[in-house]
This record gives structure tokens, sequence and C-alpha cells, in this order.
């Protein structure tokens, strides 16, 4: 794909209107407001806040978070659809989708359980299940359009209709969840997106998200979610993508049975480089979004 | 019943079997820097183990690693005396570590491998961690638990020495649990504090104390199991029936829930503005699992 065609994807991507669900989650937001971590009396002595400051750094301090726990997900799962893209053939094989299937289910699986937080769950599945609806329904060629000559890309487009049906039909029967990071990291690979402008661009959706919901609750206004989302939402996604865009689940290497050796434990301990929740404040208080006497949000 | 033989540094072992009705150590051993003691204060079917360290801290490149295996529907209760201390890290020197003896490593590490077999409880309550300025300490602890065992984890950490004006000033706090149930594992709780080294310029910098203020403890506490269900009932009941109304500041304390695995489990986080909240909290909460520790144990733990 060249980068005209890339800007073009992330262009259709990156439009607010699309049907992802992500307009009713605040991430955490609403919950840290009602708690009254944006009212200056609880902040350190002898520091004033303005309302800008404090979205700041609520977006900081939530997406490093979500950025380490998330980023791996999605690079694991591209990596995974990319692979199986690469491999696409006529007549379409079962083989890799079945592999695909299975090692996306297990990140699922993975995701679920390092997410300890029902709020976060809910409003990641949701978002992840219109993300894969929003392929097959929103993504796919219509048939008006006259197919593409080329016979590898239409290879790629059945096996990509065929891999993402089963996920929907998984999900469906519950046998497994359809999380936003792995969701994510599926479409962008599907549109040929590469790996980098996938991260980049899904911790950009991520605080536009937060800024969306801050101006819905009228902490801060339009503008002034306009200049934090080219000033200061800049340079945070950057560093984030920097910092995490090299981490991985580690799943295939861990397997569930074996022991632990003491060479293991050396090299567990000191060499831990999988997801991890970094900001445990905010995980409390998302985790009482629904105990809010009225909130607007899911999340 | 203690043995210090053939064991690595930093290396302890806990096997905890049924004799009759008592709850027996079939193995306790341990070696520098690790020190297990086993009071003869439990009620009958428990034992109870101190995990000790030498001076009660821990240096950099000291490594603990326990293995620990509770069968035959007994329970262990795991403590320590005092909260566990990492000092700071001073790169080149190293202290016992197992393992290649002479790989560097500037980091405390400690290692928990557990194994709760059927119808046995393991309770994990230790003083919270208790990192000094510039201190680097990782602790990966996997819970193994057959399908009707129970366990009740706790993990939490302070932020440093209030007395030295320290809050939240250490390098670098990395905590994994990991449970997994008959094979399929149920929660992966990690939580990674790190100061936020080569950040952007363009915004001010943003300290560790900043993102956790003006909580100076954190806890997390994870059960489950049999043995543990009237405490989630409990706890996930009173978790619900909170109405939070607009707050004009930050509250003293605060604490969410969310159930694991269908219910049989759950995880429940608490910060607090000292230690001393987090532990009269927690001794409040659960104070059904009195009964199955004994009073005496219970009170030790959680003061009263």
């Amino acid at each position: 794909m060249d980068s005209d065609e890339e800007a073009y994807i992330l262009l259709l991507l990156s439009d607010g209107n699309l049907p992802t669900g992500a307009f009713v989650a605040s991430a955490g937001l609403e919950s840290f407001v009602t708690h009254g971590f944006m009212s200056p009396s609880g902040g350190p002595p002898g520091k004033k806040h303005d309302k800008l400051e404090f979205t700041t750094e609520f977006i900081r301090d939530s997406l490093a978070s979500y950025a380490r726990t998330a980023l791996p997900f999605v690079s694991d799962a591209h990596t995974l659809v990319q692979d199986v893209l690469a491999s696409a053939t006529t007549p379409p094989s079962e083989a890799p989708t079945a592999n695909a299937l299975r090692d996306l289910q297990a990140l699922d699986d993975l995701y679920e359980v390092m997410t300890l937080n029902h709020v976060a769950r809910r409003a990641s599945k949701t978002q992840g299940v219109a993300l894969l609806s929003l392929y097959s329904k929103g993504f796919t060629r219509p048939a008006v359009v006259q197919g593409t000559k080329d016979a590898h890309e239409s290879d790629k487009d059945v096996q990509m209709g065929s891999l993402v049906d089963k996920l929907k039909l998984a999900v469906r029967r519950e046998e497994t969840f359809g999380h936003l990071p792995i969701c994510w990291g599926i479409l962008t690979a599907a549109l040929g997106l590469s790996l980098g402008r996938s991260q980049f661009l899904h911790l950009f959706l991520y605080a536009r998200g937060v800024l969306s919901a801050a101006v819905r609750m009228n902490i801060i206004g339009p503008y002034g979610a306009q200049q934090l989302l080219l000033h200061a939402v800049r340079p945070l996604v950057t560093q984030e993508a920097k910092r995490c865009g090299s981490l991985r689940t580690g799943l295939k290497e861990c397997s569930e049975s074996s022991d632990i050796s003491s060479e293991r434990f050396d090299n567990a301990v000191l060499t831990y480089n999988g997801p991890a929740n970094t900001w445990p404040l905010g995980e409390i208080l998302a985790g009482r979004h629904d105990l809010q006497h009225s909130r607007v949000f899911n999340s | 019943m203690s043995t210090v033989e053939k064991v690595a540094a930093g290396k302890g072992r806990i096997h905890v079997r049924s004799d009759g009705n008592e709850a027996v150590l079939s193995e306790l051993s341990y070696s520098y820097p690790l020190k297990l003691l086993s009071p003869r204060l439990a009620p009958s079917n428990v034992a109870i183990v101190y995990c000790l360290t030498y001076g009660g801290g821990l240096v950099h490149g000291d490594g603990v690693d326990l293995e620990v295996d509770v069968k035959d529907r007994t329970s262990l209760v795991l403590l320590t005396q005092g909260s566990t201390k990492v000092f700071k890290t001073r790169p080149g020197h190293r202290h016992a570590h197992p393992g290649k003896a002479n790989r560097p490593s500037a980091e405390t590490s400690q290692r928990m491998t557990v194994t709760v077999g059927a119808g046995s409880t393991l309770f994990l309550l230790p003083d919270p961690v208790t990192c000094f300025r510039s201190a680097s300490y990782s602790q990966i602890q996997t819970f193994r638990l057959a399908t009707d065992a129970s366990a009740v984890l706790l993990d939490w950490i302070t932020s440093g020495r209030k007395s030295l004006g320290e809050d939240w000033v250490f390098s670098k706090y990395l905590s994994v649990n990991e449970v997994f149930v008959a094979g399929r594992r149920v929660a992966r709780d990690a939580m990674l504090l790190e100061e936020d080294h080569g950040g952007t310029t363009a915004l001010p910098p943003r300290s560790l104390a900043d993102r956790l203020a003006p909580y100076s403890c954190y806890a997390t506490l994870i059960l489950y199991g049999p043995k543990t269900a009237g405490t989630i009932k409990h706890l996930s009941e009173s978790f619900v029936a909170i109405t939070v109304f607009k707050h004009a500041s930050r509250p003293s304390t605060v604490w969410s829930l969310t159930l694991l695995d269908g219910g049989r489990g759950c995880v429940l986080r608490v910060a607090a503005q000292t230690a001393e909240d987090v532990r009269t909290w927690l001794g409040e909460a659960l104070r059904p699992l009195c009964d199955l520790i004994g009073t005496d144990v219970y009170d030790r733990t959680f003061g009263r």
C-alpha cells in the first residue's frame, strides 16, 4: 500500500461519525470528575489548576496506562491477521483461518483476564464488536463496485471476510469476547494499514474520545479540545506509541502448564515486559462508574 | 522440621499436608536472605508461616524465590512481620540471587509459585511492600488452584518512608499476580509503577506522586473459591449499594470491586491516605474470614 492509499484509510478511520461506540465511553473521565478529582481543593497545595490542565493530566495518565495495557494486543492481533492475509490462496484454505481464529481467541481471553474492571471490559467489548461490524458492513466491497483484477487481492478479501464472519459468530455464541484492541488490530490489518500507523491511530482515537467526553460533559469547550488535540495529545500519543509500540503480549512464549524453574524465575522477574496497568487510581475510579448517582456515559 | 540444606540463595519451600486433623509442614526450607518461621498459634488444620528477610528488608540484587504447596484440605496463612522494605539500587553491587551467580542485576525481585490442592486454602496476608527512594523492585506471583481450592491474596504497596518525606520516589515497582484454576487462567493482575523517564518535553514533568495523589497506599486483593464465597457476596453487595454523588474534593479512601470467573472470585482495589487506613479498612471488609484463620491471627494481621 502506498502512502496516499494509507492516508486515505487514515482519513476514513479517524472520522468522528464512524459507528464505533466510542461516543458512549468516557474511559473513566466521568467517574474521575464525580469523585472530585478535578476540583482544585483536592490537588497538591499551592498548585492552581484550570480545566484544560486537569483534562490534560487525565489524558496523560489514562493514555499511558491504556497504551501499556492494550497496545501489545493491537500489535499481536495485527501481526496475526497480516500473516493470514499474506498466505491467502485460491481456493481459500481453511487451516490459516482456523489457526488465526484460535490465536485471536487466546489473545481475547488474555485481555479479558487482564482487564480486571467490569466497566472497562464492557466498554471494550461494545467497541470491539462494533469494529467487526464496521468491517463487514462498512468496509467490504459492495456489489456495484467491480472487483479487483489482482487475484491475490481478491483472495485476501475472501479470506478476511471469512475470518471476520467467524469471529462475529464466536462472539455471538459467547465463545470469545471481541475486545477493542484485538478487533482494532484485525480491522486495521484487514485494511492494509501498517502496524505503526495502526498503533498511533488507536492511541489518537482513545485520546480524542476522552476529549469528546470532556466536551460533552462541559468540562472544556470545543475550541479548548482542539487546542489540546494539536498541542498536548500529539506529543503524548507520539511518546506512548514510541514507548509501547514494540511491546508484545508474550502469549506465545508462556504456556500455561510449564513449570517455572529457577532459570525461568530469573528471566520472568527481570524481563517481564508484557501488558501492565500503570495507573491504579484510574482503575479504581473507572471501576466505580456505575455507582454514580447520575451519569451520561457507559464507561 | 526446618532444613537448611542444599537450597539456593533466597530460595524457600513450604509444603503443607494433613496429619489427622492437623495441618503439618512436611517441608519448610529456606536460605539467606529468606527466613521462614512457623509459630504454633493456629487453629486446627491451619498452618502459619512468617516470611522474614534478614534485617527486615531486601537490598538491590536480592532475590527471593518461594515455592508453596498446600494440599489435603488444609489451610496455610502466609504472613510477614512488618512491611517488606526495599532498599535503593546501587549499580555494581549484588548480594544473594538465585540462578546464575555472576549476572549483574540491580533489581530486587521476589518470585512466588503456589499450588493449592482440592479443598485447601491459601491466605497470603503480608504487610505492604515499601520501596525506598530509587529502589527497583519486581515481584511475580503465580497461583495454581485446583477446582475447589480457595485463595485470599493481598498485595499492597506504600509510597515510601513518610518520616523521611518519601512519597512515591522509588524508581520502579512491578507486581504481577496470576491465578490459574484447574489450568485455566482466570486473572492476571499486572501493575507497573515507575517514574516517567524520557517523556515529552512539550508538557510539564509529571511525577509518580502526581499520578497517585492524594493516596499513599494502594492495595489489590484477590479472592477466589468456595471458602471466600460468603465474603465475596458480602463485599459485592456493599459495593453495588454505594451511590456516589458529586464530591467537592477527593475522598480519603476509595475502593472498587470486580467479579471474576462468573462470581467465583473477585478483585478488590483500595487506595487510602495511609497504610493504616487500608489495614483498618481491610480488617473490616474481611471480617468473615476471621473464623477460618482464627481471631488471634486475624487480629495480629489487621490490628484491632
